[in-house]
């Protein structure tokens, strides 16, 4: 069972990385291909039908988190305190930036919020780096080391987002991408939660919660499985090709 | 104000924030998803306004419910973890289905629902509404458990300096949970209600072009809203079997928040099912009382955190009633910097939008149905 759990946690924060991944990168993009409202308009409509199918993958390894590792949980988010706060409150204004930018008129206010969407996608990005690198080597939450490996994520994450606008808006960021580039600027992207996931294995099943609280989990999961991975596999089959649908994002 | 106290204030100010927003968005779910799923029997335009109309607002309302929620959730690990350490193997285990479960295809369906309109086929995209609705309740249902298991642990072996899961199907018939799910599943339909009710009123009363919309649409929450009171007040009353003795004496706070919100649910059950239900004919159409039921719209909020008031100060100073203290629970190393800093940006930060939030509620609720963005058809030229 403990294997078995692992495996879940894995597959969530690497997937995490391969789908919040390409958002995140979309988002710090906004000002740097975005010039034009117009252009960010098609940029953040992009991203938009896959974003609420793609953060909630976060959600669930907190969750696993608490209900699989309780005795980590705590100790991991608090040993990162302030970071975990500033990549909360980064993960909101990212968030309220999609929520809000179209809900009310003129380009000011949708420029605010498109900063918001770019800050927040930034912070967040950044903060991933941080706290893997803090995680994986025990320092402090925030180490010059740990900067810079949160300016490679977030370079990552951008390179899996400017993939994405190639595969989605064929040739609107200057290129063509196909679904398997996506794939490999995917794996790209979960590579630095890959490798601390390979590094924290061990660790990690030790710390797994006793086995009928694991099991109890597994059968009540279970039954859903196939509903939850159906429904992903539906956001994608539904929102392959981009159209003139005005996007509610 | 020590350690404690803020870190206390911090989960109760957020917590707050986020239910405001949640009990809306339980509330209006199974609103949207009934004139979603008849406009999709009549193909009458005037539901797909509705539909759309309505499902504008839920969204709107839906942003901070999610963003308070993310805060909610780590929240546990960055302020409690003598919580986790304690009681994780068994307060983990319905918080870990609520998220990779219950809100998983909730997110996933509501994604799919936004932005299936004029894609998806019809009846999929009605399929998407009521999953979202079943999800949103599953997930209430799983956080319930949990909420309840602090008020009253069972289904658990007591292990010294840990608690061990012994009964997962203990922990779903908690008589702490039992009557505490209907008892808010009744709150969230009254405050969907009463919103629709109020909006409604505000339209009709400056009988601007849309008075058939909001019509149905004031009927509709009315009856909504009387199920709601009658639920919530029935089962509020039975809750008072699975409360633990003495509970709400010689506690101010919990005292203060049970008598108020009995008052304005005595007030709401007094009014919605025996005066507004049986004249939900005439409603509509009576000008004089629209102000009336505007002003009625806060009233299901203001209950709803006087309830969990009353609950959760009614605990103290119990985490896990009788099992771990809320000073024990916190985590051990805790700073008041570090909770004052954190505390300062998340109510800043999500006290801000919530203002914008109800601001754009209220503005989609004044311009009415034509100028709504949900649903849009595509753009002819360009």
């Amino acid at each position: 069972m403990e294997t078995l759990w692992f495996a879940v946690f894995a597959v969530l924060l690497a997937g995490y990385f391969a789908l919040e991944g390409f958002d995140l990168g979309v988002g710090l993009l906004l000002p740097v291909l975005g010039r034009t409202q117009e252009r960010r308009d098609r940029m953040v409509a992009a991203v938009a039908p896959f974003v609420l199918a793609n953060e909630v993958w976060l959600v669930a390894v907190a969750g696993t988190l608490i209900g699989v590792y309780p005795a980590l949980e705590g100790e991991i988010l608090f040993s990162l305190y302030p970071l975990v706060v500033a990549m909360l409150v980064s993960w909101v204004l990212r968030d309220a930036g999609l929520w809000f930018r179209r809900r009310a008129d003129g380009d000011g206010w949708r420029a605010l919020w498109d900063l918001a969407i770019a800050g927040g996608s930034l912070g967040l990005a950044m903060g991933w780096g941080m706290a893997l690198y803090a995680l994986a080597t025990g320092s402090g939450p925030i180490h010059p080391i740990g900067i810079l490996v949160g300016a490679f994520v977030a370079l990552a994450f951008a390179f899996h987002g400017w993939t994405f606008l190639g595969w989605r808006l064929k040739g609107f960021a200057g290129v063509t991408r196909s679904g398997r580039d996506l794939l490999l600027s995917g794996l790209v992207a979960a590579a630095p939660a890959i490798i601390v996931l390979v590094g924290a294995a061990g660790y990690l099943l030790e710390h797994s919660a006793p086995s009928a609280t694991l099991t109890t989990l597994g059968l009540m999961v279970v039954p859903f499985a196939p509903v939850i991975v159906g429904a992903q596999v539906w956001v994608w089959r539904a929102f392959r090709t981009s159209d003139r649908i005005p996007s509610f994002f | 104000m020590d350690v404690v106290d803020l870190a206390r204030l911090q989960f109760a100010v957020t917590g707050n924030l986020h239910f405001l927003f949640v009990v809306l968005t339980l509330g209006l779910a199974p609103l949207v998803a009934i004139v979603n799923t008849r406009w999709a029997l009549t193909g009458n335009p005037l539901d797909a306004q509705m539909t759309r109309f309505w499902g504008q607002i839920y969204l709107i309302n839906y942003a901070v419910g999610i963003v308070t929620g993310l805060v909610m959730e780590f929240q546990f690990g960055l302020t409690w973890s003598g919580l986790t350490h304690y009681a994780g193997d068994v307060f983990g285990a319905p918080l870990a289905m609520e998220t990779l479960v219950a809100f998983f295809l909730e997110s996933t369906f509501l994604g799919l629902w936004i932005f299936g309109w004029q894609r998806l086929p019809k009846w999929l995209h009605v399929a998407c509404i009521w999953l979202v609705t079943a999800t949103a309740y599953a997930s209430a249902f799983y956080i319930m458990i949990g909420n309840s298991f602090l008020q009253n642990p069972v289904g658990v072996r007591d292990l010294g300096d840990r608690l061990e899961l012994t009964d997962f199907g203990a922990l779903m018939t908690n008589e702490a949970l039992i009557f505490a799910f209907p008892h808010i599943i009744g709150a969230a339909l009254t405050t969907g209600g009463m919103v629709m009710v109020g909006a409604s009123a505000y339209q009709l009363l400056r009988r601007t072009p849309d008075q058939a919309l909001f019509t149905r649409s004031m009927r509709l929450g009315v009856v909504v809203a009387a199920i709601g009171v009658l639920l919530t007040v029935g089962f509020g009353f039975a809750q008072f079997a699975g409360v633990h003795e003495g509970k709400f004496e010689g506690n101010a706070g919990a005292a203060l928040g049970l008598g108020f919100m009995i008052l304005i649910g005595e007030l709401l059950m007094l009014v919605v099912p025996f005066v507004m239900l049986p004249l939900v004919a005439f409603l509509p159409r009576w000008r004089w009382i629209h102000p009336i039921l505007m002003l009625m719209t806060p009233l299901p909020f203001l209950a709803v955190i006087l309830g969990w008031m009353a609950r959760e100060i009614g605990r103290q100073p119990w985490m896990i009633w009788g099992k771990l203290t809320v000073a024990d629970a916190m985590s051990p190393g805790l700073t008041p910097g570090m909770v004052g800093g954190s505390f300062a940006a998340f109510a800043g930060v999500l006290g801000l939008l919530a203002v914008v939030d109800y601001a754009l509620i209220a503005r989609v609720v004044r311009r009415g149905p034509a100028a709504v963005t949900l649903g849009a058809a595509p753009a002819l030229t360009r």
